[in-house]
């Protein structure tokens, strides 16, 4: 089988993917590697304290983010594109005929029984 | 030819089946209001039954485009239907029984069980990049939530986080390469993007979609180098999700991985049943490589496994390797021997999980040593594990060993040699920890004394498995049919 | 019901599932499900039998074959079954044997703890032995032999608790599997120069000339050695008598009738594929073991090991009769021996079950308290003796006459007749040795006496069966007429010649296989057969008694000339002569092997019997006998002092040689190891081992190496699945 490589055209629009590719690849990986093998390597605790503009740290950092807020989000997505697809549907909702009509039916069905789910599941309440 | 939106319908009656029960099962639980109850259990079965009806009655029209080509409807998308149809049936028998699941309500299980069903269906069939990326998904983020379900057990909080992370890096790169191909063809459809491709176009992108396309079906089918995620997900999830994955999602992978590549990546030629490769992406020796690679490092890694869960998942890694023997060769045969090997593979690898679940009901863990003594103690338990292992090992009169038959003749009669000897030897391997397993069963003094009962339906349920495991073995003439009809539908 | 005979091995293999599962806790334990099922086998193989007796056809064949394994069309496996005269024959053997057994078994087992068990055994021996029988390819007997050789383990070491049985068992394999090995090699030459399995095919193939010579010979030679290892042939006879160390109805079974059978059965169902050479080869292998063992058996003082060593000496005769190209002689012999000597071994069993001993040393009398007993075991000892109206006299007859006529034809291999003849007389003397030492006379053990009883029905019933069956008549008549020798299937061998004594007849073994070819009716190669042959064989069914060859084949190609064939020769010249050699065999030996029976059982009489007459000097003197008899009796210390004396003298060295050589020889496998790592020692630990060690310790180290990267880090596996995609891009991009 022929050389790949070799089939490289500098005039091919995917070329610049490719240098783009490589660069990006190769400045990430090479920077981390060139930093820890030239880099002075002396542990002190300080250094692998968290920054907080130079004052001591005097809560842990690692706070805990409530789920509600990540459930929240989610709820939101799902039924923000379910609105995404009424538009257009109300938009052409006549051409569409009793058919359009079953088949949202159908769908916005679907995602109430999802919706009472997540109801019933607390998913809703803040607390 | 291709059926618009409406008329697809009637062929699409497995799906439904599925999702009115996914449908149903909400507002039982939702009903139920977490209390444990057998309706949901029943549902499940009933949904899932109905499934493998529908989709075993599915007409066969060979290579009917559905919904605008989206999903194709041909012999080969049945078979893996039915197949995963069956996989799901059997896994929810198991899940009944199964101590890690008792106290909970089960109702949200089997949503996310017959979830990664519908999404099988849709994988097995698919044949729009679009569709097929959602149907991966789907069939991908229910599973993290059933390997994460024991909310309580680190294991399975572990299993359930590494799963999402990998998964979604290896879905990222799949439909990178994705994008790749659209770009280079300007079409979603991968029957179009095929004879595009054919038609010559810059090789080196398309080789970056291939190997980025194999990143996410590897990982589907968990082959090396996509593999590492599998050991750690499949001794968290509870048995029977492991049982489940091992099989099910396992199959689907396949079945897209066959049908992407050589729709994709070879055109059919000549005689029927032979395929050659239409661009230039020597995909077939890189999956004999990782053919190779995969069933090497699934069977050495598993000699050295104390815990009876990862061993059978080190194990299933190494089978996949087997069946990717199989799919390097470009022939039909080949592809009949994959599916023969998965319909043996399925009644091998659920029975004994199967045993496992049986077991680690009664000693609440999955190590070698609790197997020691099952012979008396459960002696057919036991005995149906040890059928269920020498078959796993490829040894007659087991139906693995006929699949191996298949599967090593083909490669053989291809010319393929080396792949073939490093099979052998990889089998060879293969029963030392299979037959480890046995000899603590029937020649170790049992450590938990006491008869391990086992009830009347978990003894049915073994026998289903068993006789065909032992049946194949000698008589196998229908299955192979089933296989050769099913791969003869899917040129097209 | 002929198309039925399929299911028959089934029938004793769900008896085995039954009896292992559930056996302890079914009534009885689960005996009569053995019972019933091989009942049922026997009564289905009876039926047959006697629809192939109707039938009345030499060439009958029922061959039905469906392809099991196909790939591709280009390797087929085919599975099916065989049924001929000669399996029709061997069904009722087996079944009958197997289930006369099980009823004996029934009352000598009984109240042993495995008996559930021992009977799931018996049913797993017989259903492999069955479908050994009934198999076509070399295929599927190769698996059933397998089979057979672990049933015999299983049953030879039964009682595993005893080392001894356990080692015994051990043996069998093993021994059984040195020669399995042989066989293995012999028919992967057969199928890597034919191609296929099936016996047809490969006879066809051996037609079309795919293999021949001296590869030919070895093929055969090897697919012998099967033979050899179960039918205990010199030198892998050495299992036999150890196998004593099972039940008696275990020995009844296996020794006496079915698996040791196996052997002479795959000789005769692969005839077609020896060479002369091939024959030359088995004709005296069996001489030898049925002469050596023959001598063992006069000094044996346990009751079974004699009848073992005499087992192996009429299996000597069976191959003996194959390898001089009596087939109907060989064949008649393993019939009729499987009665005889399955009421043998049984009759033994019933006197070891009322003495609770089996050396001869403690019996004697015992006719007076087991006359059943007594009288079959007398029977089934006058038939083996050879005596004229019993079945063993009409199966070693034609024996005798075959290695005589062949003798006569090639006066260099006299010695093979010879030496069967003496050792008739051996067989004789020392069975009737067995018989007055343990019923007639006085009882050496008088507590044993006391105790002993006759053995209930369920005991002696099988015992009067297989005693009624040891009478020539059953036997006489149809068994010549329907098991003929096949024809060879190798072409082009010396033809026979049209006039005995001619140069090129080296050999007067089968020939002209082209039986088998597809094509002509004529058989190709030196000599003058004109189609006269096909007239003259045509034209004459089988007499009583003489085997006349017929092919086997469902064209009617030329006769195969075999041992005398009376007609089936060019010119009217030949035909004569042909006839007037096979009459003269035939006289000569029958008179030969009734006159060295009589001195056999003379001199068994005389020697052990006079007793009566001086008992304290003769009981004295039964140990060291020649001397005392040197010094009374005249006539027979003359006997003594030279045949007996020489003849004991060369059976203790020839058992000497037997225990330490040929024992040793096979011992020797483990021997080796022991010497040669003393002799080579750390090398060979650090080389051979180190190799063997080493492989294993690579895989499992590699294992570990392997199972290092699975470190549970998840960012480790990302890392891995980006390289990974490095790497196979950048390999197959470069």
């Amino acid at each position: 089988m022929a050389n790949l490589v070799s089939t490289i055209r500098f005039s091919d629009p995917y070329f610049s993917i490719l240098l783009l590719l490589i660069i990006a690849v190769g400045m990430s990986v090479g920077f981390v590697f060139l930093s820890q093998a030239l880099g002075p390597k002396r542990y002190e605790r300080i250094k692998y304290s968290v920054y907080e503009c130079g004052v001591d740290p005097f809560t842990s950092a690692s706070v805990r983010v409530s789920v509600k807020f990540y459930l929240v989000a989610l709820l939101f997505i799902l039924f923000d594109l379910e609105t995404a697809f009424l538009y257009p549907w109300a938009v052409l909702f006549r051409d569409l005929g009793l058919f359009g009509f079953l088949e949202m039916a159908i769908f916005v069905g679907i995602l109430l029984v999802g919706l009472i789910y997540a109801w019933k599941k607390g998913a809703l309440d803040w607390q | 030819m291709s059926l618009g939106n409406l008329a697809s319908l009637p062929y699409f009656l497995p799906e439904f089946a599925v999702t009115a029960t996914i449908l149903l099962l909400i507002v039982v639980h939702v009903a139920g209001r977490n209390r444990r109850s057998p309706a949901a259990a029943l549902l499940a079965m009933v949904g899932t039954g109905s499934a493998l009806f529908f989709a075993w009655m599915t007409p066969a029209g060979a290579g009917t485009g559905l919904f605008e080509g989206m999903v194709v409807l041909d012999g080969f998308a049945v078979f893996f239907k039915v197949l995963t149809a069956l996989a799901t049936l059997i896994v929810v028998f198991m899940s009944i029984d199964c101590y890690e699941l008792t106290d909970k309500s089960q109702a949200e299980y089997y949503i996310f069980l017959l979830s990664v069903l519908l999404g099988m269906f849709l994988l097995s069939s698919a044949s729009d990049i679009v569709m097929l990326y959602l149907a991966l998904e789907l069939v991908s983020i229910p599973s993290y939530l059933l390997a994460g379900y024991l909310k309580g057990k680190d294991l399975s909080n572990e299993a359930s986080t590494k799963y999402v992370v990998y998964g979604a890096t290896a879905s990222g790169v799949m439909i990178y390469g994705f994008s790749l191909l659209y770009g280079m063809t300007g079409s979603t459809q991968i029957s179009v993007i095929g004879n595009a491709l054919a038609s010559g176009t810059s090789a080196l992108p398309a080789l970056l979609a291939a190997v980025m396309v194999t990143v996410g079906f590897g990982y589907k089918i968990a082959a090396v180098p996509f593999h590492m995620w599998s050991p750690d997900v499949y001794e968290g999830a509870p048995i029977p999700v492991t049982a489940f994955l091992s099989v099910g999602p396992k199959a689907a992978g396949f079945a897209i991985l066959v049908r992407f590549f050589y729709t994709v990546f070879a055109s059919p030629e000549g005689a029927e049943g032979m395929w050659k490769l239409s661009s230039s992406v020597d995909w077939p020796f890189l999956f004999a490589v990782l053919s190779a690679v995969t069933m090497t490092v699934g069977n050495l890694v598993a000699i050295n496994q104390s815990n009876v869960k990862r061993l059978l998942a080190y194990s299933s890694i190494a089978h996949a390797g087997y069946m990717m023997m199989g799919f390097v060769l470009l022939t039909s045969v080949g592809l009949k021997a994959i599916l023969f090997y998965l319909i043996v593979y399925l009644f091998m690898n659920l029975g004994a999980f199967y045993v496992v679940v049986l077991v680690a009901n009664g000693s609440r863990s999955e190590e070698i040593s609790d197997f020691s003594g099952l012979g008396t103690r459960a002696p057919l338990a036991a005995v149906s594990l040890a059928v269920f292992l020498f078959a796993l090992t490829g040894i007659p009169p087991f139906s693995g060993f006929i699949g191996k038959v298949y599967l090593f003749a083909e490669v053989i009669n291809r010319g393929v040699y080396w792949l073939a000897l490093v099979a052998a030897l990889n089998s060879v391997v293969s029963l030392y920890y299979y037959a480890r397993i046995v000899k603590v069963m029937f020649l170790e003094e049992p450590v938990h004394t006491g008869e391990l009962t086992v009830a009347f339906v978990p003894r049915v349920m073994l026998a289903i498995l068993v006789v065909p495991t032992l049946l194949f073995g000698v008589y196998w003439e229908p299955v192979i049919r089933i296989a050769e009809s099913s791969v003869r539908l899917l040129t097209n | 019901m002929i198309r039925y005979a399929y299911i028959i091995p089934f029938l004793p293999l769900l008896s085995f599932f039954v009896n292992l599962a559930v056996g302890k806790r079914l009534p009885r334990k689960g005996d009569w499900v053995s019972l019933a099922t091989i009942g049922a086998g026997l009564v289905m193989s009876i039926v047959i039998f006697f629809e192939v007796f109707r039938i009345y056809d030499p060439n009958f064949r029922y061959h039905v074959v469906v392809p099991w394994l196909s790939l591709e069309g280009r390797f087929v496996i085919n599975a099916g079954i065989l049924v001929d005269n000669l399996t029709a024959v061997m069904l009722v053997v087996v079944t009958g044997v197997s289930f006369l057994v099980h009823l004996f078994s029934v009352g000598y087992m009984h109240g042993d703890p495995k008996y559930s068990r021992f009977f799931a055994y018996l049913s797993v021996f017989s259903f492999s032995m069955l479908g050994l029988v009934l198999a076509e390819s070399f295929f599927f007997i190769y698996i059933f032999w397998e089979l057979v050789g672990f049933s015999s383990y299983a049953l030879i070491g039964f009682w595993f608790e005893k080392k001894s049985a356990a080692d015994a068992g051990k043996k069998a394999f093993i021994v059984n599997r040195i020669g399995d090995f042989g066989f293995l090699i012999g028919f992967l030459l057969l199928f890597a120069t034919t191609g296929v399995l099936g016996y047809d095919e490969v006879f066809r193939g051996i037609a079309e000339g795919k293999i021949e010579g001296t590869l030919l010979t070895l093929a055969g030679i090897g697919i012998f050695c099967g033979a050899i290892g179960k039918s205990a042939q010199f030198p892998l006879h050495v299992w036999l008598p150890d196998a004593m160390e099972g039940p008696t109805p275990v020995s009844a079974l296996i020794h006496a009738a079915t698996m040791v059978a196996a052997g002479v059965y795959l000789v005769g169902r692969v005839y077609p594929i020896f060479t002369p050479d091939a024959f030359l080869f088995i004709a005296y292998t069996g001489l030898l073991t049925l002469f050596i063992t023959a001598t063992i058996a006069l000094t044996a003082t346990d009751i079974k090991k004699v009848l073992a060593y005499s087992t192996c000496s009429q299996l000597g005769y069976m191959i003996l009769g194959l390898g001089v190209g009596g087939f109907t002689a060989g064949l008649a012999h393993l019939t009729t021996h499987a009665a005889f000597k399955a009421c043998l071994f049984l009759g033994s069993g019933s006197v070891i079950h009322a003495v609770h001993s089996q050396e001869i040393t403690e019996m004697g009398a015992l006719r007076k308290k087991m006359p059943i007993t007594f009288i079959t075991f007398l029977i089934a000892t006058l038939s083996i003796a050879g005596v004229p109206l019993f079945s063993g006299f009409y199966s070693k007859d034609m024996i005798l006459k075959s290695a005589l006529l062949f003798g006569m034809k090639n006066p260099q291999h006299m010695i093979l007749f010879a030496g069967a003849l003496l050792t008739a007389g051996m067989t004789a003397y020392y069975m009737f040795r067995l018989v007055i030492r343990t019923f007639l006379g006085e009882p050496k053990d008088r507590h044993k006496f006391d105790h002993a009883h006759e053995s209930p029905p369920n005991m002696w019933v099988p015992l009067v069966v297989l005693a009624g069956l040891s009478f020539s008549f059953w036997y006489s008549g149809w068994f010549g007429d329907l098991v003929k020798t096949p024809a060879s299937a190798i072409p082009a061998v010396h033809a026979v010649p049209a006039s005995a004594g001619s140069a090129d007849s080296v050999l007067h073994v089968p020939s002209a296989g082209a039986a088998f070819a597809a094509e002509s009716a004529e058989p190709k190669g030196a000599g003058h057969e004109p189609a006269a042959h096909a007239a003259a064989a045509s034209e004459r069914p089988g007499t009583p008694g003489h085997a006349v060859p017929a092919p086997q084949g469902e064209k009617h190609p030329p006769a195969v000339p075999h041992e005398a064939a009376p007609g089936a020769e060019a010119g009217g010249h030949g035909a004569s002569h042909e006839a007037h050699l096979d009459h003269l065999a035939h006289v000569w030996s029958m008179y030969l092997s009734v006159l060295f029976g009589t001195l056999g059982i003379g001199l068994a009489f005389v020697v052990f019997r006079f007793r009566w007459i001086d008992p304290e000097k003769v009981a004295t003197a039964v140990r060291p006998v020649h001397t005392f008899l040197l010094n009374k009796w005249y006539f027979d210390e003359l006997y003594e002092a030279t045949a007996v004396n020489g003849t004991k003298a060369l059976s203790r060295a020839l058992g000497w040689f037997d225990l330490y050589v040929v024992d040793g020889l096979v011992n020797l496998c483990a021997q080796l190891g022991v010497w040669a790592s003393f002799l080579i020692g750390k090398f060979d630990n650090h080389v051979v081992d180190g190799a063997v060690n080493g492989v294993a310790d690579v895989t499992i180290g590699s294992g570990s190496f392997f199972r290092r990267f699975q470190t549970g880090k998840l960012y480790h596996y990302v890392f891995v699945l980006a390289g990974g995609v490095l790497i196979i891009f950048l390999v197959k991009a470069f």
